[in-house]
């Protein structure tokens, strides 16, 4: 819902004489290290817990166990959490490439074309900002379940492939291109399609990567709605997934395979992020999507 | 250019989706028709009902029988009615005793006798209606119909661990309130210097204090327990009631009962008893089958008891609980006869005793007591025999029938709900009850007139 | 039977719109030199009164459609007397205020249209000169093509649900139902006379403004320690950062098993330490800080990203100049630093927000469920058990309005506290 714009950080490393630069203040990097010690034990813990019984757990043991292969088996063998992770990348890719499109095909429209009322229907895309959609989950699921009977990808993706935000983002991204560069192309004899292809694209890839990290977060990271609308087992995302380890059984392990299940579901995305940080961060300098 | 990459990727898995292939075929064993049943376990039993999926495959190729599985009744009604309502139904849903009405309300569903007609047998497999035990049959016939196929019924009772009893020299399981009462005093030391975490537990949920409401002879909603007519009042404030709120508080408040925090946790509190945690637990018959596995493999010794009562008031009877299965409408007469015959085959003499040997479960069927009686079963495994003869040995009133109205499952939930408030946030137990009762009203009303034609 | 006519209110509206119309035209007339005649010539004899005329016309008759916006579908039901001739006084109040914002919409709407069209401006705005604009039909057909998805996905998947809710919100709705019933503003006077409402509505409140106060304060602490190039910055950066990748599900499982009434280690650990526990998720005074604590390392690590790029930005001569000038440390924070990172503050604010009242939803479910005692039911958590959970589509809808004001509130307050610094339309 919110969407605000932030000059771009330049991070600049000023030249200052040597002493100044790196303040070798030791306590700090003792509260450093003490605070990703605090930040990180949680998912360490997990990760143990993964490998270890009930029994394990009740006692408290801190140290990793050797039951991984049984917790394993369990949730990739018994409850089907690889192929959750999949029907997760499936609609996340799919939700994130054609909220790509769409929304730099309408940006373009905003900066490139003359169009009458232009305003008005800038208004239409800028008030969705203040929808956002859990608030009207309950009748989205009626149009979305009951009316046109979706269960499945389509119901997750369909609904979320266009976006305002992101249609700013393409908006913002393409007014800060020259003007000369239209003007030259169409000069040149390009139609509007040449344009986009030829050079609009080309000089996208950075805006598109910015959101495409993005989103993949946001939908790898959806819930609530996939909870609603998809029954059907075989089609549900890994959040969803992960209840069918929730509290296990009466006689099984919970607590191992909960664990084990919540450490597999956290790889995509911390690999997405750690690995495009730069990205995430000017994507989300620009837009914050709802 | 990794962007560049992903974008191309993402094109093509974009159009690969939404190019979705619809299929719709004749039921051949190469391309079998799929019937899905959803099932509300997640264990051992969830393996058995898997078991004689398979089994039923090999005997109707045809068919292939995909059992789903729920963590409890709950989701899985929740999934189910979301699931109707997208035009997708599956063929088969397990359905909790209270949700009776509701599926009758709702036109979900086919009852039995209208798929069954008068025909003797289904598929090959035998229809044998009146072999099923009195207690289930009076319970689950509507106007004399079958709604539904009985498969699991249950009943609540006490779990020991006697070698935590051992400690304290405690001989004789509690059968009332006070016994338990008497036997956590006996127990606090052991409370106190950690060797366990609490004495008694039992999940809060609803069906509880419905069985503690039907042993003080007491109705939940008026109109016969709902049995004569439509009731119009949810009845929470009743002195019965109020007495088992009551000593949910006073249990809570004195450190007896250890509560998790989370309602209806059945499995939280089973894994508290495997891993020894408490020497007392009351919860469904069904899970016998799985803390005898566990106290086995353990080298605990677990006994079984009635569930407890209130001597002040005595004991009228339990109800009975558990589920039956529902076979959906509207899915043509091949697949429906198909869901039919699995069923059928589900709970046949056989299966049934098996399905009791694996869970707990109270056989619905004389011919698998009888089967069981002839293998010696209930000589070599007593504790399986407590629910039969807690159920046996009930009187039939109104209020030991159960109760029958369209809200029960919101209402279970109500009640969950002013238990959780009454221990946690203490006060008084009349009042919590009376607002829960108020709520409980409000939804009846609203249900009525949404779903009971002037 | 009403307890005021809608006849009445109507007339009310038109009274008030077109008088306040009628002054801004005159005043409009009297100001402006070049000013649009009005096409009938009649009005045009003495200008002054005939806009006048003109105005009060089209201001009554735009509060009168306004009104009826929300009051006509809804028959004026909230103003009609119940079997034994008494009246609701939510109900009135609740009718007075759809009368008033309704009113209010339309005739603002209007009314700057109006005048823009009085000033010879064109209605839908002037074309744009900016120059390498494609044009001509074929021009026109590919930008509607382009805007069309967009246009038609927010309109049938945005636009008609919210357009549905308010339609649910004045029913008695069961999902699977046979029928519906119209009920009017009934499961709304249900949600305000609910004290179990009130309370879902502070808690909503009190973890957002806690997790607002925790994470950015907590973050600005440690983005002051990591923003300068230091040794090892980088592997500083992200491994203080990252939580933030993780889903809230994620966190509520995790943090589900920290806290673990028996089985949770932190308590182990305090218990050892200290010699006492500390009831997580048992006692409703304590679990709201158990959720507050999750979230806070949930989304902490976002927050510091975005103070350490704006610390990053601070100019250093500015600082360097306040210490020779013997400003200390706290001084230079409060008076240079703070002040300067407050759009990025702002932003933080924002979204930390969205995350408590919505995001936070998959945490709460699998940390507390809601509990105990519903003290961490969110006014979010709460539209889905009604909705989803008990069916109720009704009162889930009511429920989902009432969550939409907070929205709109947060927006505005955006808007307000980031005018100048927010470029958004033409």
């Amino acid at each position: 819902m919110a969407t605000e714009l932030i000059r771009q950080p330049v991070v600049e490393r000023r030249k200052r004489p040597w002493h100044k630069r790196i303040p070798e203040r030791w306590y700090a990097h003792v509260i450093l290290i003490v605070a990703i010690i605090i930040m990180g034990f949680p998912v360490y813990y997990a990760g143990v817990v993964a490998t270890q019984t009930n029994t394990q757990v009740f006692n408290y043991q801190l140290t990793p166990s050797k039951y991984l292969s049984r917790n394993w088996d369990l949730v990739v063998n018994q409850r089907q959490l690889p192929r959750f992770m999949l029907n997760s990348v499936i609609v996340a890719v799919v939700m994130t490439t054609g909220k790509a499109i769409l929304s730099l095909l309408a940006g373009m429209a905003f900066v490139f074309f003359r169009i009458p009322g232009k305003w008005l229907v800038f208004g239409f895309v800028l008030i969705t900002l203040m929808m956002p959609t859990e608030v009207m989950a309950i009748a989205l699921f009626r149009l979305v379940g009951i009316q046109l009977q979706w269960g499945g990808y389509q119901a997750m993706i369909v609904p979320f492939i266009a976006s305002a935000t992101a249609t700013f983002l393409f908006r913002q991204h393409f007014a800060s291109i020259p003007s000369e560069l239209s003007e030259a192309a169409q000069i040149d004899g390009a139609n509007p399609l040449q344009f986009l292809w030829k050079v609009l694209i080309p000089i996208s890839w950075n805006a598109i990567a910015a959101l495409f990290v993005i989103q993949f977060l946001y939908a790898w990271n959806q819930y609530l709605w996939p909870l609603m609308v998809v029954q059907e087992t075989a089609l549900k995302p890994v959040q969803v997934g992960l209840r069918t380890l929730v509290s296990g059984t009466e006689t099984g392990d919970s607590f191992g395979p909960l664990m084990l299940g919540a450490v597999m579901a956290s790889i995509p995305p911390l690999l997405v992020f750690i690995f495009l940080q730069k990205q995430f961060m000017s994507g989300f300098a620009l837009t914050r999507d709802k | 250019m990794r962007s560049k990459f992903l974008f191309v990727c993402g094109l093509l898995l974009t159009t690969m989706v939404l190019a979705v292939p619809v299929a719709a075929q004749d039921c051949t064993a190469e391309s079998p028709c799929v019937l899905d049943a959803l099932i509300g376990f997640t264990d051992h039993r969830l393996e058995w009902a898997k078991d004689r999926a398979v089994e039923f495959g090999e005997m109707f190729p045809q068919f292939e029988v995909v059992i789903h599985e729920f963590s409890d009744y709950e989701p899985l009604l929740d999934s189910y009615i979301l699931a109707q309502e997208q035009g997708d139904p599956p063929a088969i849903m397990q359905l909790f005793e209270v949700g009776t009405q509701f599926a009758i309300d709702s036109g979900y569903f086919k009852p039995a006798s209208e798929i069954i007609g008068d025909r003797t047998e289904v598929m090959g497999q035998a229809v044998d209606f009146d072999d099923i035990i009195p207690v289930v049959s009076s319970y689950y016939t509507i106007g004399g119909q079958w709604s539904s196929v009985a498969w699991n019924t249950s009943t609540p009772i006490l779990y020991a661990n006697q070698n935590i009893l051992d400690m304290v020299g405690i001989e004789e399981l509690p059968e009332t309130w006070q016994g338990v009462e008497e036997a956590c005093a006996q127990l606090q030391p052991l409370v106190d210097d950690g060797t366990i975490t609490g004495c008694i537990v039992w999940p809060n949920h609803g069906w509880f204090y419905e069985q503690w409401l039907a042993q003080q002879n007491t109705e939940l909603v008026n109109n016969g327990n709902g049995r004569d007519a439509r009731p119009t009042q949810v009845l929470l404030s009743s002195e019965a009631s109020i007495n088992i709120v009551q000593w949910h508080q006073d249990m809570y408040q004195a450190g007896y009962y250890a509560y998790s925090g989370v309602q209806r946790d059945w499995p939280g509190t089973v894994q508290a008893f495997n891993a020894q945690q408490l020497p007392f637990i009351m919860t469904s018959s069904a899970s016998a089958g799985g803390i005898m596995m566990n106290a086995a493999d353990n080298d605990m010794e677990v006994r079984t008891g009635m569930m407890v009562y209130d001597a002040d008031v005595g004991w009228t009877g339990n109800i009975l609980g558990g589920a039956t299965m529902w076979i959906t409408d509207g899915l043509g007469e091949e697949i429906e006869d198909a869901a039919m015959a699995f069923l059928l085959f589900f709970s046949n003499t056989e299966n049934s005793a098996s399905w009791h040997q694996t869970s707990g479960y109270v056989p619905v069927r004389n011919s698998s007591v009888a089967l069981l009686e002839e293998q010696g079963w209930y000589e070599a495994n007593p504790n399986f025999l407590t629910a039969s003869i807690q159920l046996g040995d009930s009187q039939v009133t109104i209020a030991t029938q159960g109760a029958i109205f369209g809200t029960f499952v919101e209402t279970r939930n109500i009640i969950t709900q002013a238990i959780e408030d009454a221990m946690l946030l203490g006060g008084d137990v009349a009042a919590i009850l009376a607002e829960a009762e108020e709520e409980a009203n409000v939804l009846l009303e609203e249900y009525n007139l949404l779903y009971v034609d002037e | 039977m009403f307890v005021v006519s809608p006849l009445i209110l109507l007339a009310l509206a038109a009274l008030v719109g077109g008088g306040g119309s009628a002054w801004l035209f005159r005043r409009a007339a009297g100001a402006e030199t070049t000013i649009r005649l009005l096409p009938w010539s009649f009005l045009n004899e003495r200008r002054e009164d005939g806009l006048t005329a003109f105005g009060a016309a089209l201001g009554g008759s735009a509060a009168i459609v306004g009104a009826l916006i929300f009051l006509g579908p809804l028959n004026f039901c909230p103003f009609a007397l119940d079997d034994d001739g008494q009246a609701d006084s939510l109900n009135v109040l609740m009718g007075m205020i759809l009368f008033v914002v309704g009113a209010l919409l339309v005739h603002t709407l209007v009314m700057r249209l109006a005048l823009r069209w009085l000033r010879k401006e064109r209605l839908l705005g002037a074309l744009e000169t900016r120059p390498g604009l494609f044009r001509g039909p074929s021009a026109w057909l590919i930008a509607t093509v382009f805007l069309a998805p967009t246009i038609g996905i927010l309109g049938i998947f945005l636009y008609y649900p919210m357009f549905d809710t308010f339609l649910l919100s004045t029913k008695l709705a069961r999902l699977g139902a046979p029928r519906t019933r119209f009920v009017c503003m009934r499961n709304f006077n249900q949600l305000l006379s609910d004290a179990d409402y009130g309370r879902t509505v502070l808690v909503s409140f009190f973890l957002a403004v806690l997790i607002v106060l925790f994470s950015l304060s907590l973050s600005l602490l440690i983005a002051q320690m990591v923003y300068r190039p230091m040794k090892g910055g980088r592997i500083y950066r992200t491994l203080l950062v990252w939580p933030y990748a993780l889903s809230p599900v994620i966190a509520g499982i995790v943090f589900q098993l920290l806290f673990h009434n028996t089985a949770g280690v932190l308590n182990h650990m305090i218990d050892t330490l200290f010699g006492f526990k500390i009831d997580w998720l048992l006692r409703p005074d304590i679990a709201p800080w158990t959720v507050v604590l999750a979230s806070t390392w949930n989304i902490m690590g976002f927050c510091i990203l975005f103070y350490i790029a704006g610390l990053q930005n601070v100019p250093q001569d500015l600082l360097e100049a306040a210490a020779i000038d013997g400003a200390n440390a706290f001084q230079r924070f409060f008076r240079i630093t703070f002040p300067l990172l407050s759009p990025i503050t702002f932003f933080l604010v924002v979204t930390t927000t969205t995350y408590a009242f919505f995001d936070s939803y998959g945490l709460i479910d699998f940390l507390t469920a809601g509990g105990p005692v519903e003290a961490t039911t969110t006014m979010m958590y709460e539209v889905f058990e009604v909705g989803v959970e008990a069916r109720n589509l009704g009162s889930a809808a009511a429920r989902s309005l009432l969550l939409f004001t907070v929205v709109i509130g947060v927006t505005i307050m955006q808007f307000r506290f980031s005018q100048g610094r927010v470029t958004y339309g033409n």
